[in-house]
């Protein structure tokens, strides 16, 4: 099967339609634009899971928008690390799924439409984030998916829902202007705005505005991940969203700014123009700082969703580490965290939206002797715990082990020590949950009566656990898949 | 003569299988029982189907899944293995029906049974892993299904002790992890099949630092002091579990991956060129004696079986740190001896419990006619420790001298001796108290435990009897430690 | 020159019908009390005849093994009759048998009869493998086995004082146990073997320093049971506290169990002439000459019976080891055989001192002012067995005194001869004060003691054995020189030792 590169045109075109259409679609009967937009999803899901194929069998291919070739049109370009897209299209569909009864619930329901098509238009930006091939496009889908996002923080109403999607908003709209000014910077130096094409011309560059860009666009890309100490947007954001609006943010939208790192990557590492040493090691310790920060500051945290977002922080530090080690192993490592975080976290907010959604308790203490009323959710949601704290032989578990394996490799064995340690200490206040749920008892008996999740929650949730399971067990294939394009990306110094 | 055979992965996944039916048969308590019992002995044949092959010499192995190159999830029955797991599956035969009598009227069995498969699912994994990165797989999984049995009673302190627990474990898995993140980047390899994988190219420093995170992090399990913290507030869990910890499963994996780490991955030579064994040693030594002085003071029963717990573990390590044939064949063997010894213990602990809710030494004036067979079996256990001849211990006691002679450090032999005296001070008080102080009421009547409980204790008890009378009849555990032992150290 | 060994399954008997005797002593009491008595005496009789048996043949010349079960791919529990261990083996079991018999009598009304007997009978089961051990490690293994499982014996009265001295019992006698274990794996270590044979296992070449410790582990560890002064404590305690037919095994047999491993280890782990090589010996000489002398002085001073017979034996049992550490071959004999004929006197002593006990209710010496008249047959074997211990002719005692003495000017210690006599006439000091109580002083009425003119005599099962015991200390004097007695075997086994 040879790739037919206008597929990754579809790609987009076909949420971003679906999206525009939705509030149409649901205008009359809610429920409406929530099967519209299921099926949407699935057709892009599709679409994405042939271009994985296509990538996996013979590697990066790209696609020009109209014709136009570079410098001057849109050219769409799909890697390995673009196979995030199947990733997203997982979760969103899932997420779409979770939501139907939730959604019900949580807001009125004239504003559902506008829900799923908010959703839909963040997964659109998602997507044409990871496969654009130029930084102007790459900025633009950034900031669809942003607004979307906020919106969807505050979609629900309420006034804190509205405090923290501001709250949101002002670092989102700081860090998109900092990525705006660096990109121009490239712009000027390099008169392009095709990656590709930057990366080329990028060679006799004078060195401080260079710096400057990079700079740049870490520190925006670092606010968007939110690494410590630039993630104070996140905790709340993610835990007042709907629930299934926290999953994709917590599990995707934070991945953006990796995504956008690994981008940059290409450029500086391709180009040979920029030296990244120090800015390799400002990202190990941020790394090291997030991860023990932001275990610091989940335990000291009852609501559960509240506890869930910090950990993202945690485990974003992974993945910063795994980048600023800049070893082959903890590329990986880092590169395949970008599919196993957002699965794991996905589960467990969705598990958490679950039980939020049949309890109406969001507090560890309200939600005490769970376990015994809603088995398999609490059940789904240990798997969850188990994996990100990256006990073997769960899908945490093969980053930590890649990334700690980086870092020895690239002599740095005390970030191996901090991120074993770091996971240690996030382990105590997964632990505090698991307690929760299943050894303690409860505080208000009537948490027993309690009944299981419906099942348009607990088939996601379930899928999303065993999934946690299969990329721990099955871990090579994700790791083999990603590890030519890691290869590429570390060539120009010399190999990993 | 290695042969690939499933039965190696079988052996570990058998558990799981019963794990997952028992939380699957709800509340039936028919179906549980008979699941536990059936995969208990399922598996007991299973790896007693191996023994003569192995005793043969034969390894078997089998590979489940490859990650990268080398870096897998494998599985290999060498003798040290088989010893190991054919100790664990015994006694979890044993440890299952005495669980059925005594967690008769206790609430969450379904929760308790089905941990208890996963947990010696997961210690006869580590007993047949074949790379470091299988072994840690299971260690670590091996901590987080014996924590809901730790909490079992939901108490406020078995929550606190289930913390620690964890807090304990997780910290010395992390080390472990370490350990074998470095050991694959100097060694390019994670194998346990060969006497040693390091290279001492790879310089003094990092190799002592990785010596001294692979022994922290086992150590953690072995409890050696100081890092025993967790073994003594463990104690608050329910008597099989306790068995558990102590004999079957999680300490004695510690212990096996200590004797792993100094055999299989840094090599009986490498270690002497090193010389770290030597501290390794005296801190043995020195949990030795600590802790059996600590556990005169113990009232309570099953805290003075704890640290008795620490302080036999410490033999293993001491065995194992001496680095001579004799040392290593004492430290193989005192898995098992240790184990029908200590499993004894915890099971009249138990029964006296359920039977009389006593729990402290000096309630248990004149219990030795109360529960005659019971205490019996208790003070065999408690000479074995004691290292009478003819009991399991003193095949221990004697080679663990002989090894310490051989290895030129006579002042072990005394450790040893010193250490029997100690014991004999915290376990003939026990003794003494049951039979020759009587109970305040006055009459007594014979009142033993229910047969599950009885059983299981006699059977043991008779174990620790065989093991140290016929140590050297054909077929017995001991000529697996010996093969073991001529592995290693190239004879 | 070793003596081609016969297998045999007798050595195993002497062994195993005692242990079966332990295990069936509790279903047969179900049956009746009489079953299980008569059975008991029964399988003691037969240990009996089987080690008098096992001794006559042996004293003919012949050599005697059995292989139990295999410990290591390289030890075997191994056992072998010769000289030395068929005397003792015959000496403990005719004692116990005797002891047994008494006990009926003794502990008619006693608690918890069950145990007592079953205890006892392991005990007997130990002390013949201790006797009939071919090599060290069954010896050690048997050593041990009967010196934990005699506990429940010495508390067995479970008084305070018995408690105590339980404790007391159990401390020395771990530790002694302790360092005989260390002593072994050291040997073991330095030798690679095992067997107990003539001329020794150790050689010069393992160095001076080596073979210094495993002495003095060997001399402490035993020396604990045989009551080496510094090491005696535990023995006037638990003596006083044991019931008397116990009390006379454990001073007639036990403590000479120390004395037997000493005589085993000197004579055939080390051999005499290495022993003379390292010059060690003295020390034990002044060591044993010392005890003699400082147990008899304190023995003089005790008022409670039972306790001054206990020092009585402390005293006794040094000449046994004064003996050896001679290394001659005369105070060798004097040694082993002033092991069988302390037994059978102290055996009857111990008895007697029972017997005061149950029948008149008397612990102590200043009470028994008068006894003889009460117990005629009880205070004249008490007379005989004083006679003996003290060395008059022709008692058995006078002949163990009359080889010490000629092996000490043999190996030109005539010094030591006042050792020798020091010790008889202190034993005369505290044992003749005695019999002169019994027999020439008025009895002391007390307001309880109504029927004090009336015989007060012991029930024949009692004094059948005590009886016996008196005999056999005239039997073992008089005859002494007599083919098959003591001193025959005794000088076999010093010919093997010294060639």
């Amino acid at each position: 099967m040879t790739p037919w590169p206008p597929l990754l045109a579809l790609l987009i075109v076909v949420p971003l339609t679906g999206a525009v259409i939705t509030p149409v679609v649901g205008r009359t009967r809610a429920v409406r634009s929530a099967n519209w937009s299921l099926g949407v999803m699935l057709a892009t899901s599709v679409i994405a899971l042939v271009l994985v194929v296509q990538v996996a069998r013979v590697g990066p291919f790209s696609y020009v928008v109209g014709g136009w070739v570079a410098p001057y049109g849109i050219e769409l370009r799909f890697d390995e690390f673009g196979a995030v897209i199947a990733v997203i299209c997982l979760l969103g569909t899932l997420a779409i799924v979770f939501s139907r009864r939730y959604a019900a619930r949580a807001m009125a329901e004239q504003r559902i439409p506008y829900y799923y098509a908010l959703l839909l238009l963040n997964l659109t930006g998602m997507i044409g984030f990871a496969v654009t091939g130029d930084l102007f496009n790459l900025f633009v889908f950034m900031e669809i998916l942003s607004l979307s996002g906020y919106a969807l923080v505050a979609v629900s109403g309420e006034k804190i829902a509205e405090m923290a999607a501001f709250k949101y908003l002002i670092m989102g709209a700081i860090s998109s202007l900092v990525i705006l000014l660096a990109i121009g910077i490239l712009y000027a130096l390099t008169g392009s705005l095709n990656m590709a094409d930057v990366t080329e011309r990028l060679g006799g560059a004078p060195a401080a505005p260079l710096a400057v860009a990079f700079g740049a666009l870490t520190l925006g890309f670092m606010v968007k991940a939110a690494a410590f100490p630039l993630h104070i947007w996140l905790p709340d954001a993610h835990a007042i969203a709907p629930s299934p609006v926290s999953a994709i943010l917590s599990g995707l939208v934070v991945k953006v700014g990796i995504i956008g790192m690994l981008r940059v990557y290409q450029i500086a590492y391709g180009s040979g123009a920029v030296d990244m040493t120090a800015l390799n090691t400002v990202l190990m310790w941020l790394g090291a700082l997030s991860i023990v920060m932001g275990a610091f500051f989940a335990v000291f945290q009852d609501d559960i969703k509240m506890m869930l977002a910090y950990s993202t922080i945690s485990n974003i530090g992974y993945i910063i580490m795994g980048l600023g080690l800049a070893s082959s192993y903890g590329m990986i490592g880092a590169s395949v965290h970008v599919f196993n975080h957002a699965i794991i976290k996905a589960t467990l907010f969705l598990g958490a939206g679950a039980l939020i959604f049949q309890t109406g308790k969001r507090t560890l203490t309200d939600l005490a002797g769970v376990g015994h009323a809603m088995p398999w959710t609490v059940a789904a949601i240990s798997v969850g715990a188990i994996s990100i704290v990256g006990i073997p032989p769960t899908a945490g578990f093969v980053c930590k082990w890649y990334i700690a394996l980086g870092a020895v490799q690239a002599g740095h064995p005390f970030f191996a020590f901090a991120l074993v340690f770091g996971a240690l200490f996030i382990f105590i206040y997964y632990i505090r949950m698991v307690n929760a749920f299943y050894f303690r008892q409860p505080r208000d008996p009537a948490i027993l009566e309690v009944t299981e999740a419906p099942a348009s929650m607990l088939v996601p949730v379930l899928i999303l656990a065993s999934l946690c399971l299969i990329m721990g067990v099955m871990g090579s294939v994700p790791l083999s898949f990603i590890e030519p394009a890691v290869q590429r990306l570390l060539l120009p110094l010399g190999g990993g | 003569m290695e042969v690939v055979d499933a039965r190696a992965a079988l052996a570990p996944a058998i558990s799981l299988v019963c794990a997952a039916l028992v939380f699957a048969s709800a509340d039936n308590t028919f179906w549980r029982r008979f699941f536990s019992i059936a995969a208990a002995l399922a598996k007991l044949v299973i790896v007693m189907s191996m023994l003569p092959g192995s005793l043969r010499g034969v390894v078997y192995t089998f590979k489940l899944v490859e990650f990268t190159e080398g870096v897998g999830l494998a599985f290999r029955a060498d003798a040290l293995g088989m010893f190991f797991s054919v100790v664990s599956s015994t006694l979890w035969l044993i440890t299952t029906i005495y669980a059925i009598g005594y967690m008769e009227r206790e609430p969450n069995r379904r929760r308790f049974f089905g941990f208890f498969a996963l947990c010696v699912s997961t210690t006869v994994g580590v007993a047949f892993a074949e790379n470091l990165l299988t072994m840690f797989l299971f260690y670590e999984s091996l901590t987080i299904c014996t924590y809901p049995l730790v909490i079992h009673d939901e108490t406020p302190e078995a929550m606190k002790a289930g913390r620690k627990y964890l807090i304990y474990t997780l910290t010395g898995g992390a080390f472990v992890l370490l350990g074998s993140i470095v050991t694959y980047q100097l060694a390019g390899t994670m194998t346990l099949s060969q006497p040693g994988i390091l290279p001492l190219e790879a310089g003094r420093t990092t190799l002592t630092m990785l010596f001294v995170a692979l022994i922290a992090g086992f150590g953690v399990k072995a409890a050696i002091m100081p890092l025993h913290g967790w073994l003594p507030s463990a104690m608050v869990a329910p008597t099989p579990v306790s068995a558990l910890l102590h004999a079957v499963a999680v300490v004695k994996v510690g212990a096996f991956g200590i004797l792993r780490t100094i055999y299989n991955i840094f090599g009986v030579a490498l270690l002497r060129e090193l010389g770290v064994c030597t501290w390794l040693a005296a801190l043995a030594a020195f949990t030795i004696l600590a802790a059996s002085v600590v556990a005169i003071f113990q009232d309570n029963l099953k805290r003075r079986l704890a640290f008795s717990t620490i302080s036999q573990l410490s033999y293993i390590v001491l065995g194992a740190a001496l680095l001579t044939p004799l040392a290593a064949t004492a430290a193989i063997v005192h898995i098992a001896n240790q184990a029908f010894a200590k499993i004894t213990m915890f099971f009249v602990a138990g029964s006296i419990q359920r039977t009389t809710g006593k729990t402290t030494v000096h309630e248990l004036a004149g219990i030795g006619f109360r529960m005659p067979y019971t205490m019996a079996a208790f003070t065999v256990a408690a000479l074995s420790f004691i290292g009478v001849p003819l009991f399991a211990g003193f095949v221990t006691k004697w080679y663990l001298s002989l090894g310490a002679l051989e290895a030129g450090e006579w002042w072990y032999a005394l450790v040893m001796l010193a250490s029997a005296l100690l014991n004999a001070a915290y376990w003939l008080p026990v003794v003494y108290t049951a039979f020759f102080k009587t109970e305040p009421t006055a009459e007594v009547e014979v009142h033993e435990a229910h047969w599950t409980m009885l059983g299981p204790t006699l059977v043991c008890a008779v174990f620790v009897i065989i093991l140290g009378a016929t140590v050297s009849v054909p077929g017995m555990p001991f000529a697996l430690a010996s093969a073991a032992v001529k592995f290693v150290f190239g004879m | 020159m070793e003596t081609e060994a016969t297998r045999s399954f007798l050595p195993l008997a002497a062994f195993l019908l005692p242990l079966a005797g332990a295990v069936l002593t509790v279903p047969l009491r179900r049956i009746s009390a009489r079953v299980r008595d008569i059975t008991l005496l029964a399988l003691t009789a037969l240990c009996a005849s089987v080690a008098v048996w096992l001794a006559a043949h042996v004293a003919g010349g012949a050599v005697y093994e059995a292989y139990l079960l295999q410990l290591t791919p390289d030890i075997w529990m191994y056992m072998r009759v010769d000289a030395l261990g068929a005397l003792f083996g015959a000496t403990v079991a005719v004692l116990w048998m005797l002891a047994l018999v008494y006990s009926w009598g003794y502990m008619a009304e006693g608690h918890r009869l069950g145990r007592y007997y079953s205890f006892f009978m392991l005990s007997l089961a130990w002390t013949m493998g201790v006797a009939y051990s071919g090599n060290l490690l069954t010896f050690l293994i048997f050593y041990e086995l009967f010196s934990i499982l005699t506990y429940p014996l010495v508390v067995h009265e479970q008084t305070p004082e018995a408690m105590a001295a339980g404790t007391k019992y159990i401390i020395y006698i771990l530790v002694g146990g302790s360092l005989v274990l260390l002593a072994i794996v050291l040997t073991y270590f330095a030798a690679g073997d095992q067997t107990l044979r003539t001329g020794g296992i150790l050689s010069a070449d393992i160095g001076q320093q080596s073979l210094f410790a495993i002495f003095w582990c060997y001399i402490a560890g035993f020396g604990v049971k045989a009551a080496l002064v510094p090491l005696h404590g535990w023995v006037p305690d638990a003596h006083p506290a044991a019931p008397a037919p116990f009390s006379a095994v454990l001073s007639g047999v036990m403590v000479a169990a120390g004395s037997f491993g000493i005589m085993r280890v000197l004579f055939q782990v080390f051999g005499v002439e290495l022993l003379r090589e390292m010059g060690v010996m003295s020390m034990v000489t002044i060591l044993a000459g010392f005890t003699v002398l400082f147990a008899a002085v304190l023995a003089v001073n005790q008022d409670n019976l039972k306790r001054r017979l206990a020092y009585s034996t402390i005293s006794q049992m040094a000449y046994v080891v004064l003996g050896v550490s001679l290394l001659g071959s005369d105070s060798t004999i004097g040694a082993i055989i002033h092991v069988t004929n302390h037994a059978f006197m102290k055996g009857g002593l111990f008895l007697c001192a029972g017997l005061f006990i149950r029948r008149l209710g008397v612990h102590r010496v200043s009470q028994l002012d008068g006894a003889a008249k009460r117990m005629p047959v009880t205070a004249a074997g008490f007379a005989i067995a004083a006679l003996g211990m003290i060395g008059t002719p022709p008692l058995s005692g006078f002949v163990s005194k009359w080889y010490l003495g000629l092996g000490m000017l043999e190996t030109g210690n005539p010094l030591l001869l006042v050792v020798l006599l020091g010790g008889a006439l202190l034993a005369a000091i505290y044992l003749l004060p005695i019999v002169y109580r019994m027999y020439f002083r008025e009895p002391v009425l007390t307001a309880d003691d109504k029927v004090t003119t009336e015989g007060r005599e012991a029930p024949a099962s009692m004094l059948v054995p005590l009886v016996i015991v008196t005999l056999l200390t005239i039997a073992l004097g008089l005859g002494a020189s007599l083919p098959g007695m003591p001193v025959s075997l005794a000088r076999m086994a010093a010919e093997t030792f010294f060639h």
